[in-house]
């Protein structure tokens, strides 16, 4: 998970980010699959299914949709540099976000596993906060997504409603890049935030 | 009132935005706005219901104490005036990005998911409501199809929906601590010394506060604001706000008697007189009136934040500016709404001696402003007055200073702008050599009737009526404090 999280962040082109958060949100399915023979809690597996359906394939399906939209590959403008030193940025975040979950959550929480959706989390505002492309913003909100409910099957497997949460987050996620995203190209004709700076004050 | 009777109110409650969203998408012109101004007639009634029975509990699936009970009131009003408004606002939108009877869904659906939030025994599923005000607002946002509405529109729901995730480890964390997430089974719970409640509260702080526009979360608040079509700004900053303040305060009260108490108590004041203080500062240099009305509904969330967290009377009074706040920033928005159908700017620069041209219009706004910035003996001024005097009844004379410094420089920045808007020299026409400011008098659209007058007017009367004579607003929300 930790590995896909920075492979998201050492991509320029949008088309392998958008394939590195899909096979991410497969691998969380996996690991529902793993945790429901653990426990028998039949809901990760309805949890595993949403997450390989719709974070896995339809939502994916449709960004790429919305890259060809454009008749060329995508690369992020002015990433070139900045790739190498948000590469490093993080996996010292990895390292950090590790020590303070160590120091802070571990004696509380006492499940070792969540640091790796706690490291994740951390990733994905990182991916969030430092891209330009509307898309690769969208990478990272689903990277969070994946974190979270990773988090919540890990802390409280047997919480009600994770799987009414996984669902809102989806539908969310469906309106982001299945409306607003294509009113913003065929507005803007553009997906790069710099494009996107009338608003100020 | 009989439990069955009361969870029947609440099904009302919800069922009717519910199904003034399905029928607004019947393929019949009109039949969208009549059948949203239904159900927003419906919700008022039902919620004055709910008001006067003054039940407190679980009732089914729902949770009533007098917070919710003012929360649910204040939103069936705003979603019944924004209805209304939008008969003038909406079909004076040229190249909307959807359909008119899929806005009127959308806005029923706002309203729906908003009351479902502040009415539900769960914190679970007030989180899903929340989240779900993004989902049925986001295209709201965007409708005049603007580059600067769509570029919002998209910057609200990203940054919004980060934040909420956040949120999520929240309401987890309180599944961890606690193992349910009833409201009435948690409240008066004794929360013990862990740190997962604390974390709880600090996770709920980002994600709420992201939504409440509480600094340094707020980037997404003032564009959303200033772009949406004037009735759904109304909506963002009369009810959705408070909304997303609701769901932090239920959070953070959970922590009552417990040892972090004092320390989560001390970050909320801290998080809320810091966006206060940023947005009365930036409030008065912007040139942009939406932009300058979205400061202000932000230093207004940050007061109210102070008020809840100070407890005691400070509660009273934010729940009081809530009120208050939202019947008068919504007339605000709506007079915005009339100035800007009328001189087809948002431009302060461009928008002078509006009084001369719209008559009505140009006072409401200029009173609505008063209202909000806290001007006697409007209801915000009740409420703010409250909160400072909490904060110097238990000894933070520092809070109360910095309080102070907000209100003012609130009150100058936004008024003094507003007064040189509204009764300012009208700049010349472009044959003298000036800018010109909207169209020439006497060819201008028809930019006010009855209803875009009336709906501003009777907004602010209620605003009026909340500071003038409060004591049923008092005694609810003492019932909910517990004295």
């Amino acid at each position: 998970m930790i590995l896909s999280a920075l492979y998201l962040q050492s991509q320029t082109f949008v088309d392998p980010t958008i394939r590195a958060a899909a096979a991410q949100s497969l691998i969380l399915a996996a690991l529902f699959v793993v945790l429901f023979l653990q426990s028998g809690a039949a809901d990760l597996l309805y949890l595993a299914a949403i997450t390989a359906g719709i974070r896995g394939v339809l939502i994916p399906v449709v960004m790429l949709y919305q890259v060809r939209r454009f008749k060329h590959s995508l690369r992020e403008s002015g990433t070139g540099q900045r790739v190498p030193s948000l590469v490093i940025v993080g996996v010292i975040l990895v390292i950090a976000g590790y020590a303070l979950f160590k120091t802070a959550l571990l004696p509380t929480l006492s499940n070792p596993s969540v640091s790796v959706p706690f490291v994740l989390v951390l990733l994905s505002f990182l991916l969030i906060v430092t891209r330009r492309n509307a898309l690769t913003q969208m990478t990272g909100f689903l990277e969070e997504e994946n974190a979270v409910l990773y988090a919540g099957a890990l802390i409280a497997p047997s919480i009600p409603l994770l799987i009414e949460f996984a669902v809102v987050l989806d539908i969310l996620g469906v309106v982001l890049v299945g409306v607003i995203l294509s009113a913003t190209r065929d507005v803007l004709r553009t997906l790069e935030s710099p494009e996107l700076e009338q608003l100020t004050g | 009132m009989r439990v069955v009777d009361q969870t029947l109110l609440f099904v009302g409650l919800l069922a009717a935005p519910a199904a003034g969203a399905a029928v607004s998408l019947l393929p019949r012109d009109g039949v969208e706005f009549i059948a949203s101004l239904a159900s927003s007639v419906a919700a008022v009634v039902i919620s004055l219901f709910i008001f006067g029975s003054g039940a407190t509990g679980a009732f089914g699936p729902f949770y009533s104490d007098g917070l919710s009970r003012i929360m649910a009131i204040t939103i069936s009003s705003v979603f019944f005036t924004s209805v209304a408004y939008s008969s003038f606002y909406v079909k004076r939108i040229k190249e909307p990005l959807v359909r008119f009877r899929w806005y009127y869904s959308l806005l029923d659906l706002f309203a729906f998911t908003m009351l479902m939030a502040t009415t539900v025994d769960d914190l679970g599923f007030v989180w899903i409501a929340i989240e779900a005000t993004t989902v049925t607002s986001a295209l709201l946002v965007a409708l005049e199809r603007e580059r600067t509405s769509v570029e919002a529109a998209w910057r609200y729901t990203l940054i919004v929906s980060a934040g909420l995730v956040s949120s999520l480890l929240s309401v987890i964390f309180v599944y961890f601590s606690q193992g349910t997430l009833l409201i009435s089974d948690l409240t008066g719970r004794q929360m013990g010394a862990g740190l997962l409640m604390p974390l709880a509260v600090g996770f709920a702080l980002v994600g709420y506060g992201t939504k409440a526009g509480i600094a340094p979360m707020h980037s997404w608040l003032p564009d959303a604001h200033s772009e949406a079509p004037s009735p759904v700004s109304a909506m963002f900053s009369g009810i959705l706000l408070p909304t997303s303040i609701y769901a932090l305060v239920r959070t953070f009260n959970l922590l009552q008697g417990s040892a972090s108490f004092e320390a989560m108590k001390n970050l909320l004041i801290g998080f809320g007189i810091f966006t206060a203080l940023l947005a009365a500062i930036i409030m008065g240099h912007q040139r942009n009136y939406k932009r300058m009305l979205a400061y202000s509904s932000m230093e207004n969330m940050g007061i109210i934040l102070v008020g809840f967290a100070l407890g005691g009377i400070g509660a009273i009074g934010a729940a009081v500016q809530i009120v208050a706040h939202a019947f008068a920033k919504s007339s605000a928005f709506y007079g915005a709404g009339n100035i800007l159908v009328a001189f087809e700017s948002k431009s302060m620069a461009k928008v002078q001696g509006v009084a001369a041209r719209l008559k009505f219009s140009g006072h409401l706004f200029a009173l609505s402003c008063l209202a909000v910035t806290g001007a006697p003996p409007f209801g915000v001024f009740v409420g703010e007055f409250m909160i400072v005097s909490q904060a110097v009844s238990v000894g933070n004379l520092a809070l109360a200073l910095l309080l102070a410094v907000v209100y003012t420089y609130g009150f100058i920045g936004l008024n003094r702008q507003s007064v040189r808007m509204i009764f300012g020299q009208s700049n010349p026409g472009p044959e003298s050599g000036g800018e010109p400011s909207g169209p020439a008098p006497g060819t201008l659209p028809s930019s006010e009737n009855w209803v875009s007058v009336a709906i501003p007017f009777a907004n602010l009367v209620v605003a009026l009526v909340i500071g003038v004579y409060m004591s049923p607003l008092l005694l609810q929300a003492a019932q909910w404090l517990g004295h």
